[in-house]
């Protein structure tokens, strides 16, 4: 549809007990901040195990353990990526290649958005309520 | 005095990679009361004597913690260190600002709650007190950057 944004994922939802997440996401570009502490990494560690299903085998991941990073990220087409560290992580060559690669779709935990194209849609934090994980919009 | 640096340098007193310093180093040392208080405060996370943590999302080992928590102990286990502070939500950066003799890493202002009377050194020259001082430079670093065309 004209001037809808290409999405790979319009959610992500799953079971991982005693949680149950219910991700759904509003832009292109995610970007995930809020306090420290609220799971990032737990979820990413998750997806580690979720990407390996055929439903969401267009899951790519990286975080400051990945090799070759930035090759590797440019190799990416069509995959949602999510990028774990991303403050130490990604320089202004890959937020030039998130702007313009518009086969992708992103999910920053990141919090400097200098030079990403966002909206006001992109900003979320991860909210934990009755063991139900969800994106909601920072304030 | 908190010193502030906003230019990055590549020096073996500098740790910008929190995760893997930690890991490799700080999680290795005795963690003291207040220490233990402050992963506590942090992440809810309960630390044993052999170094399990218990938080809210399950089990693990002290290599489990925030990006942010671990940056906070690099801090205070390190305090002849420059550290990155860019990975640490508001809720760090508050507990930071509230110490004193620390030297920290960021290349950008952050919205979190500054004590009055804490003192900040930026880049070894310019001294501000507390969050109006702390966002009158910055907002001057912007006019220089625009200026600059950085």
């Amino acid at each position: 549809m004209k001037g809808e944004k290409w999405m790979i994922y319009k959610n992500i939802t799953f079971k991982a007990d005693p949680f149950s997440y219910d991700l759904v996401f509003d832009d292109r570009i995610t970007l995930v901040g809020g306090d420290s502490g609220t799971g990032k990494t737990v979820l990413y560690e998750i997806l580690e195990d979720l990407r390996l299903t055929n439903e969401y085998k267009a899951i790519k991941l990286f975080n400051y353990k990945s090799d070759e990073f930035l090759e590797a990220m440019k190799r990416c087409r069509n995959n949602f990526i999510v990028i774990d560290n991303a403050d130490i992580l990604i320089n202004d060559d890959i937020r030039t290649f998130i702007n313009f690669e518009f086969s992708n779709q992103y999910m920053l935990f990141l919090r400097n958005c200098d030079g990403l194209n966002v909206s006001d849609k992109s900003f979320k934090v991860l909210k934990l309520d009755n063991n139900r994980i969800t994106l909601e919009e920072e304030l | 005095m908190i010193d502030i640096y906003t230019e990055k340098k590549d020096s073996k007193d500098w740790i910008l990679k929190n995760d893997l310093y930690f890991n490799l180093n700080t999680c290795n040392e005795e963690m003291s009361q207040n220490e233990i208080e402050l992963i506590q405060q942090v992440d809810e996370a309960k630390l044993t004597p052999d170094k399990h943590i218990e938080t809210k999302y399950g089990l693990g080992t002290i290599r489990n913690l925030s990006s942010g928590c671990k940056t906070l102990l690099n801090i205070v286990k390190h305090p002849d260190k420059v550290v990155c502070v860019e990975e640490c939500g508001p809720n760090v950066l508050k507990i930071i600002f509230e110490m004193d003799n620390i030297k920290v890493y960021m290349s950008r202002p952050t919205l979190f709650e500054i004590p009055d009377d804490a003192e900040i050194r930026f880049n070894d020259t310019d001294v501000v007190t507390g969050n109006s001082g702390y966002n009158t430079w910055w907002s001057r670093e912007y006019e220089r950057r625009e200026m600059d065309d950085l």
